[in-house]
């Protein structure tokens, strides 16, 4: 045991020594920050616009004495496109020519079918596909409105009803009494998922070349007369996950102080209102309070609140069970795949056969994402080489209580089973040098007492 | 009871192959002990299950007259062949890592390490990195991790290979040093120059089997072939042989004849007599066989 401990600590102060941890741990909270403010700065930096000019050719109506055009007037600028309006299409062509703006947009109304038809013209660069949609999109939401207007007299009002109903939806468990929003959960599930991936390939490989490393140099063969061969390779899986796990509490805490630090410049973000709770069995919500409800809220308020929805400690304890157990699981295959390659280039042949499962979990991630209760997700998720991505992806959406204790047993029978095959091809793989290792091989050495 | 390591009816196979077949031998305390052999008799099979690197498929390995056990570990020292350090940990680190997973306390193992960088006279090297140094520093660092925990019975698998003459020369005199400590040597090697400059004992493996195992005195002796070298001053005269001598060569230089003959069992007498009634004898020595002739004699006859 003694010695199993002076292995662990060797193995965990060099991993945790090299530049590569560091970085990682300091880059990862950081990467996180960014990505949080990335858009924000982005659209502050983006101060070129795209200028467009309309030409509305369209009759003009009269409508209690005052002259209404359908087109001209009412398109909304915003940060990227900017809208201005020209009566002479001659005129508005000549401005693009000379460079003054970036696109004319010509409407008219014709006798034929479409009645309402736009042209556009460009001088040097291509229409950006992102104005020609927003004029698009505009121009007809504008034709909708005007004809409301102009053909059916409505106000300005009911208008804006017609088009934008706000009509809201409230998910609610009825257990619980809490609100479900399905898109937070799905991105949580998706992140889990994804991470659970990264650190089995980054950990599993940290093994993998450690184990090599050891054979490769031949001192593997002085440590071997020294210790047990089991206390040397289970040494290196345990310093690794500790060194994982020093990591995450490293990116915890590292992500809290940066987020504090966000917390105190933009306090805004995170305060979240205490909102009326709407009773179960209140069918009638009135209008008003429909719109107190939503002109408090912002959308980060929101998305704040839909994350209180999520039951995190479950999400956070399973997440470093099936981290924990996934790890075990293809750490172990990848320290056994160490002991049997001379050099790393051999390597791709047996780490061939443990990735598979893990990249048939990755692509089948976006269909469990889409319907988290599917059966392909529930055997997915308790099927123990893609149970640790997949029932991570699961968790948030509520999964019941008889699938997870199923799926973390049959896990962790073949993390016992995989840390068993492991130990014996570890003790005779490593010691075998010079020598095209074979799948035969393997399984002789598996079966050998 | 003086033996440190007696193999008793060993035998040991990988998946198809023998590798040893019902060797026993046996090793006294004190001893410098060569174990020879050509490539894959089975040597480093012989020396890992000392290590308690495998076990035996049958047989026993005894050590101070106990089964070889766990807490067995700590009395052996293991050079092996293919050499090899951790490239990117310090060699004081290092140095310590291994001597604590021999059983070492980290205290013990600090002070012993000064006591050896400073007897190679190498103790500024305490916070290099191994990949920082030649091909023959790590070899004095390796051979420092194979004797720093005051090993009883130390193995040493090929150990001059991979060092210049002039180390190589430093590590056989560190070896005899450690030898006349009390500590016991076993040798894996096939120079077998250096065994006779250092094993009082030897035992040949070839093909898995032993075949030759016994004192170097005694196996010279068992291996002579009754040739004698006479140097004679004058030069060469059939008249100086009698019945039962056989010349095998001679040479003649500057008035001095140098013969090579085999004599007959007691023959002797007569013979130097002969000589002496035509001219002086300057020297008379029995020529031994080398333990080159008698590894690739009996190598030879076995297979």
């Amino acid at each position: 045991m003694n010695k199993l401990f002076i292995i662990i600590k060797r193995e965990y102060l060099s991993k945790v020594k090299k530049k590569s941890f560091v970085a990682l741990t300091v880059l990862g909270p950081l990467l996180l920050v960014l990505l949080m403010f990335l858009p924000a700065l982005l659209m502050k930096n983006s101060t070129t616009s795209y200028d467009v000019v309309i030409v509305d050719s369209t009759p003009k109506t009269v409508i209690n004495g005052d002259t209404i055009a359908f087109f001209e007037g009412k398109y909304k600028s915003n940060e990227k496109v900017v809208f201005s309006y020209n009566k002479d299409v001659a005129a508005a062509q000549k401005d693009l020519k000379d460079g003054k703006v970036d696109m004319v947009v010509e409407i008219v109304k014709s006798n034929d079918k479409p009645p309402i038809k736009t042209f556009y013209y460009f001088a040097d660069n291509e229409p950006s596909v992102e104005a020609k949609e927003n004029v698009q999109t505009q121009t007809e939401q504008i034709f909708k409105n005007s004809v409301l207007m102009v053909n059916y007299n409505m106000s300005k009002e009911d208008i804006a009803i017609v088009n934008d109903p706000q009509i809201a939806s409230y998910i609610t468990d009825i257990r619980t009494g809490k609100e479900s929003y399905s898109e937070v959960k799905m991105i949580l599930g998706a992140v889990l998922g994804f991470m659970i991936y990264f650190f089995i390939f980054l950990f599993g490989g940290q093994i993998m070349r450690s184990v090599s490393e050891e054979k490769t140099s031949r001192i593997v063969e002085v440590l071997v007369s020294s210790v047990k061969s089991i206390h040397l390779l289970f040494g290196k899986i345990i310093a690794v996950a500790l060194v994982g796990l020093t990591q995450f509490a490293l990116w915890i805490v590292l992500s809290l102080i940066l987020i504090t630090g966000v917390k105190v410049a933009q306090p805004d973000i995170f305060k979240v209102n205490d909102k009326e709770k709407i009773e179960l069995n209140e069918r009638v919500v009135t209008a008003d309070k429909l719109n107190a409800l939503d002109m408090e809220q912002s959308t980060a308020q929101k998305a704040v609140q839909s994350l209180q929805s999520i039951n995190f400690p479950l999400v956070l304890s399973m997440f470093l069970v099936y981290f924990l157990l996934g790890y075990l699981l293809y750490g172990s295959l990848f320290g056994a795949v160490g002991s049997m390659v001379d050099d790393d280039a051999d390597a791709g042949q047996f780490t061939l056969p443990i990735t598979v499962p893990l990249i048939l979990a990755i692509v089948c991630l976006p269909m469990v994402m889409n319907d988290p209760s599917s059966s392909i997700a529930q055997w997915l998720s308790i099927i123990p080489f893609t149970s640790p991505l997949i029932m991570l992806v699961r968790i948030p959406f509520g999964v019941a209580v008889w699938q997870i204790v199923l799926s973390v047993f049959l896990l962790i029978l073949t993390v016992i089973l995989a840390l068993f095959i492991a130990a014996k091809i570890y003790r005779s793989g490593i010691l075998t040098y010079g020598k095209q290792i074979k799948y035969p091989d393997v399984l002789k050495w598996i079966k050998k007492k | 009871m003086n033996e440190i390591l007696t193999v008793n009816q060993v035998s040991k196979s990988y998946e198809t192959k023998l590798a040893l077949d019902n060797v026993s031998l046996k090793v006294e305390r004190g001893d410098v002990f060569g174990l020879l052999g050509p490539n894959g008799a089975g040597k480093t099979t012989l020396i890992r299950m000392i290590n308690q690197i495998f076990k035996p498929d049958k047989g026993e390995i005894l050590f101070n007259g106990e089964k070889l056990n766990a807490s067995h570990i700590k009395n052996v020292g293991y050079l092996p062949e293919e050499r090899g350090l951790y490239k990117k940990m310090k060699v004081g680190e290092q140095i310590q890592y291994l001597a604590q997973l021999k059983g070492m306390s980290a205290d013990d193992a600090r002070k012993n390490i000064d006591y050896w960088l400073q007897k190679f006279s190498i103790s500024d090297w305490y916070n290099k990195k191994v990949q920082e140094l030649s091909k023959g520093m790590q070899q004095k660092v390796q051979f420092i991790t194979t004797v720093m925990h005051s090993p009883e019975l130390l193995i040493f698998d090929e150990p001059f290979s991979g060092f210049d003459p002039l180390n190589a020369d430093m590590l056989k005199n560190e070896i005899l040093e450690l030898s006349r400590q009390g500590a016991t040597i076993i040798f894996s090697t096939h120079n077998m120059e250096s065994v006779e400059q250092i094993c009082d004992k030897i035992a040949l493996i070839n093909s898995s089997h032993l075949v030759l195992e016994g004192k170097v005195k005694d196996i010279k002796q068992q291996f002579k072939k009754g040739e004698y070298e006479i140097i004679i001053s004058g030069s060469y005269d059939d008249n100086l042989l009698i019945d039962g001598i056989e010349l095998c060569g001679q040479t003649n230089e500057n008035g001095i004849c140098t013969m090579k003959v085999k004599i007959e069992k007691g023959k002797n007498a007569d013979l130097l007599s002969n000589i002496l009634k035509y001219t002086d004898i300057i020297s008379y020595k029995e020529i031994l066989p080398s333990m080159n002739e008698i590894f690739i004699q009996t190598i030879k006859n076995t297979k």
